[in-house]
């Protein structure tokens, strides 16, 4: 019986939300799984010699591709490390060689980009919104290099920047379905969000999309999202736990957390709550975060995914055999495994849902959220 | 604690040639063998990563010397540095201890970043407008901390912590309504006319020079004006100022400002110079390494440009180490934060120069008072 | 803060809180529980404060000391595989870092603030230097309702039914007024702190009590930093104290030096936070959240303006002792 479900929830996971945008419908190599550990780049078994180092990223068949991560690190348990895995797999799937600099100071985004551009680098990854303009600028004076800019929304258009592509997600269909959820699973008809600010659109949408679907699929279910303050909103764990644990005094059951390792925070708090797993749940963010935050395991009742490490190993793979899609190029949105807590939800809400994230994949259910 | 004694401190010291030579050959000597113990702590902590030190050290110093934008970014980089610490060096003069470099700044960035966007003049304007025009935003700000701490005995150390908090969440709400540029979802202001924009001389940014210039000035105005005089005097003993006619209530004021407007001036340059317009992030942390530059020059202000550009040359080879070797960036904050703890702890001094060894750098009193 | 001052605020903040009661009971004890979890390291940090100026020492260095223990404290739990052990490696981290700041102001007479400054950037570079993914607490810690006081409604559910950190931190405050007023340890520490040389005289040893207290306290501020990654987080960030030291200096001075005056100082803080996103949840707000935000800081300073002159620290501290 267990184990059915378990298998029923593997399906739904295999569901994705949206399929490819941009124009483009090539989705192919789609399998390339991420990395599991964020260790040395692993080169796949069959071919011949993936280089070991970029000595030779110059020469035109030696394949090699460079991430800059943010201001953060690739060990970030959220979308440095999704994007770093993909770039990874992306480059091991080609043969390829990959390499990431970790970003200390905004002022160097461009000196970081340049490093991979001089040793010949390929393509050049650049991972979070706040990277855009500078991406948008090398692409221009590198035009024999591909760049991809992870939750980058670009503005140029795909005929004057060829080789400029921005991975952005559709944050509001994942919290959309997150909500969905949520909101069929509540039982005391409350639920929660604690999120990283406001101000950067990704988390907006998310709690936007995540409120939507709980309307949507229950209209009394009351939701209340609570925002931390701009100033240092993804780093503040302490703050997260305290405000997950208030929504559950205020009848919260079913909590979402978004916003690094303030969500994070969240997360591991309900974890320890009374009833956690059984009567109280926890949903994660980007990543299946069953896997990044294993604390969280015993709450987490799904994930609002973005396919980050997919996303960015396809755009590796296209950019390697000449199909790079230019403009932008929308990944996909996913619902991750229940793992744990699959028994706890009912078959028909399982359906429902998998309902709903069919209906957003073809269009035909609509988030609201701008 | 005896004005002499802290005099000597200052490193303004008295009469005695030897004593002075003493004094000044230490000044140089205990920082030099400081950095090079920090890094060589820092080259086994490399080594226990698996990476041969010289060859990391090597790839760090090329990096930010090597060549030319290496050279541009470790000078863009000292910039600020250089400011902030200035800034601090100035309150530590007058007895005051800015922590609040951090919200000055940042009130001066979005200030001169305002300045300069809202208005078309002539670039010889413009340009000075939106430096002045920041560099008193920062001034304003400081000046809360010294009124108070002049009129109503308020610790400053207290209330530019406070105002630090206060300044982060205010120049937030300011780049995100206000003054957000419009149809973008990023937080942050338009940007600057061109009009306004700090040009570069050749491979050098304006920014540098101006820096430069000021901490010169700046060390001339300490070291050789009356009003330098006043500053040390309030600082050292205000009680002996307040008898030698010095108005010490406006002294505290004026050097609060003065302070608020050299970290204004680092935020000025920063938008005019090298962000171009006002984004909260690309302003973090500055005004926090100008206490760490401050403490490294031992509150004197030339000595505030190698302790700036030293630290410019770390944070700018820090990428590049990580690209090369793999090592991670944060190993040199490590580096940093040893060599602070050698020039500030008389460990070197003692250790070279015994009993004869300076006393620690004295520069602050308690709170308040 | 001057005591007319306080006793204000304080019937205000009751009043208010009473009337939040009766018009929604759930609400207004989860905002308290909020803000005395969120209270809990300033209260812990702020005692560190206390302790070392009361005694002639500024302690500028608790930010740091917090980021080490909290740090020791999770990695400790986690490769040890028992709590008790993080806590105490959290403690004995936190009392090296007090040693050390204490060697520095005290022993050496370095300026203090130096000292602390020194504390501060080298915690930040060492502990995410060394920092390391994917490490996970073993356990958890119960919470523990005090039989029969828990009941009581309001103060049962905020006070008496929380884990033993909170417990820890409010005995420690009364704790340290009775010693501070009411020992012989205190009155030689305020002595030390008010008049080095005349404690002297009297036959104290200024440099040894000036040592043990600074050091005792960073065992403190150990303690608020095992709260913060053992408890509060339930995890370790880089720089994830984020100023919370800091702040806690503020809750000192606020407080007037006085442990029951920085709880005070501190619960305030906290429900500052904890008011702040009950609004938003709410959706009352009109007012921007970054004002709501800088509130409480806005106060500080306009209560210090208000009260400065009746309020002031021990006369001796920030200078070393040195014999006449």
């Amino acid at each position: 019986m267990h184990r059915k479900i378990l298998v029923a929830g593997l399906g739904a996971t295999a569901l994705f939300l949206a399929a490819c945008g941009g124009g483009s419908s090539t989705s192919t190599a789609s399998s390339a799984a991420p990395a599991a550990s964020s260790a040395a780049a692993a080169a796949s078994p069959a071919a011949p010699a993936a280089p070991t180092d970029d000595s030779n990223c110059a020469d035109p068949t030696v394949i090699c591709v460079g991430l800059v991560t943010d201001t953060g690190k690739v060990d970030d348990k959220s979308f440095n490390q999704s994007a770093w895995e993909g770039a990874q797999a992306g480059a091991a799937a080609i043969n390829g060689f990959s390499k990431y600099i970790e970003t200390t100071d905004p002022k160097d985004y461009a000196a970081n980009i340049q490093q991979f551009v001089d040793k010949g680098y390929d393509t050049v990854v650049t991972v979070g919104f706040l990277m855009g303009e500078a991406t948008a600028a090398a692409a221009k004076a590198n035009p024999n290099v591909n760049f991809i800019g992870v939750d980058q929304f670009n503005a140029v258009d795909a005929a004057t920047q060829p080789n400029l592509t921005g991975l952005v997600f559709p944050e509001d269909q994942a919290g959309y379905a997150a909500g969905y959820l949520a909101g069929l699973t509540t039982k005391t008809g409350k639920i929660g969000a604690v999120l990283g600010t406001d101000t950067v659109p990704p988390v907006k949408r998310f709690g936007e999309g995540y409120q939507a679907g709980a309307k949507a699929a229950n209209p009394n279910v009351e939701v209340t999202l609570v925002y931390h303050a701009p100033d240092n909103a993804f780093n503040d764990p302490e703050w997260g736990a305290a405000e997950a644990q208030k929504q559950l005094a205020q009848g919260a059951d079913i909590i979402f957390g978004a916003g690094g390792n303030t969500g994070n925070g969240a997360l591991i708090e309900i974890a320890k709550a009374k009833g956690a797993g059984d009567t109280v749940f926890c949903i994660g963010v980007d990543t299946d975060q069953y896997n990044t935050v294993p604390q969280a395991q015993k709450c987490l009742l799904t994930s609002a995914m973005k396919l980050l490490a997919e996303g960015t190993s396809d755009l590796v793979g296209m950019a390697a055999n000449g199909s790079f899609p230019a403009g932008n190029y929308v990944g996909k949105a996913a619902l991750a495994d229940y793992h744990d807590t699959a028994s706890k939800v009912p078959a028909d809400v399982q359906q429902k849902v998998k309902d709903i994230i069919a209906g957003l994949t073809d269009g035909s259910v609509t988030t609201g959220v701008q | 604690m005896s004005a002499d004694a802290a005099q000597t401190d200052l490193g303004i010291s008295g009469p005695d040639p030897r004593r002075e030579l003493r004094t000044r050959a230490q000044a140089v000597i205990v920082p030099l063998v400081s950095v090079l113990i920090a890094f060589a702590i820092g080259g086994i902590l490399i080594w226990l990563q698996g990476v041969n030190p010289l060859v990391a050290y090597k790839v760090l110093f090329t990096a930010a010397l090597g060549n030319e934008q290496g050279l541009t970014r470790v000078m863009e980089k000292s910039t600020p540095l250089i400011l902030t610490g200035l800034a601090v060096v100035v309150g530590l003069r007058a007895g005051l201890f800015n922590i609040g470099a951090q919200g000055q700044l940042l009130v001066a960035a979005i200030g001169a970043a305002w300045a300069g966007y809202a208005f078309q003049l002539p670039a010889i304007i413009h340009l000075p407008f939106a430096l002045v025009f920041g560099m008193l935003c920062g001034a304003a700000w400081a000046s809360i901390a010294g009124v108070l701490r002049a009129y109503r005995s308020v610790s400053e150390v207290i209330t530019t912590i406070m105002l630090n908090a206060i300044a982060i969440a205010l120049v937030d709400y300011l780049a995100s309504e206000p003054l957000k540029e419009a149809d973008q979802p990023l937080t942050r202001t338009p940007a600057i006319q061109s009009t306004a924009a700090l040009p570069d001389l050749g491979i050098i940014p304006m920014g540098f020079v101006i820096a430069l210039a000021v901490a010169i000035l700046l060390g001339w105005f300490l070291s050789r004006t009356t009003g330098g005089f006043r500053f040390n005097t309030v600082g050292l003993n205000p009680n002996a100022a307040r008898y030698a006619g010095i108005s010490v209530r406006g002294t505290i004021v004026l050097a609060m400002a003065v302070s608020g407007a050299l970290a204004g001036l680092g935020g000025a340059i920063e938008t005019v110079g090298i962000t171009g317009r006002f984004e909260p992030a690309f302003n973090a942390g500055l005004g926090f390494d100008g206490i760490t530059i401050a403490l490294l020059a031992r509150a004197n202000p030339i000595a505030t440009i190698p302790a700036a550009i030293l630290v410019g040359i770390l944070r700018t080879g820090a990428a590049s180490l990580q690209f090369e070797t793999g090592i991670q960036p944060e190993v040199v904050d490590v580096i940093l934060a040893l060599t602070l703890l050698m020039v500030a702890a008389p460990i070197v001094g003692r250790l070279l120069f015994r009993n004869r060894a300076l006393k620690a750098t004295r520069v602050t009193s308690g709170w308040g008072s | 803060m001057s005591r007319r001052w306080a006793l204000a605020l304080t019937i205000v903040i009751g009043i208010a809180i009473a009337v939040a009661f009766v018009m929604d009971q759930t609400k207004t004890v989860s905002v308290l529980n909020f803000s005395l979890r969120y209270a809990v390291p300033l209260i812990l940090a702020a005692m560190v404060g206390i302790i070392c100026e009361r005694t002639g020492v500024i302690n500028i260095g608790i930010e740091g000391q917090m980021l080490m223990s909290a740090f020791a404290g999770f990695f400790g739990a986690a490769l040890s595989g028992s709590m008790l052990l993080g806590v105490l490696f959290g403690v004995g981290t936190g009392m090296l870092m007090g040693a050390f700041l204490a060697t520095g102001a005290v022993t050496w007479k370095m300026d203090q603030i130096i000292a602390g400054t020194v504390i501060n950037i080298v915690a930040v570079g060492l502990t995410s230097f060394f920092y390391a993914q994917g490490k996970v607490l073993p356990d958890i810690f119960p919470t523990f309702a005090v039989p029969g006081l828990s009941s009581v409604p309001l103060v049962g559910p905020v006070l008496f039914d929380n884990n033993f950190f909170t417990y820890g931190a409010l005995i420690i405050v009364v704790l340290l007024q009775v010693l501070l007023f009411r020992t012989r340890w205190g009155l030689r520490t305020r002595a030390v702190g008010e008049k080095p040389s005349a404690a002297d005289t009297s036959g104290i040893a200024v440099q040894r009590m000036r040592f043990m207290n600074v050091t005792i306290a960073g065992a403190l501020a150990g303690l608020a930093g095992a709260y913060l990654s053992l408890e509060a987080a339930g995890t370790f960030e880089r720089g994830f104290t984020a100023g919370r030291g800091f702040t806690a200096l503020a809750i000192m001075i606020f407080g007037a030096w006085n442990p029951i005056g920085a709880l005070g100082a501190a619960f305030f803080f906290g429900l500052a936070e904890g008011v702040a996103s009950q609004l938003q949840a709410d959706e009352v707000v009109a007012i921007p959240q970054q004002f709501i935000n800088m509130l409480p800081y806005v106060l500080t300073i306009v209560l210090l303006a208000i009260v400065s002159g009746r309020v002031k620290p021990p006369a001796a501290v920030g200078r070393p002792y040195e014999k006449d």
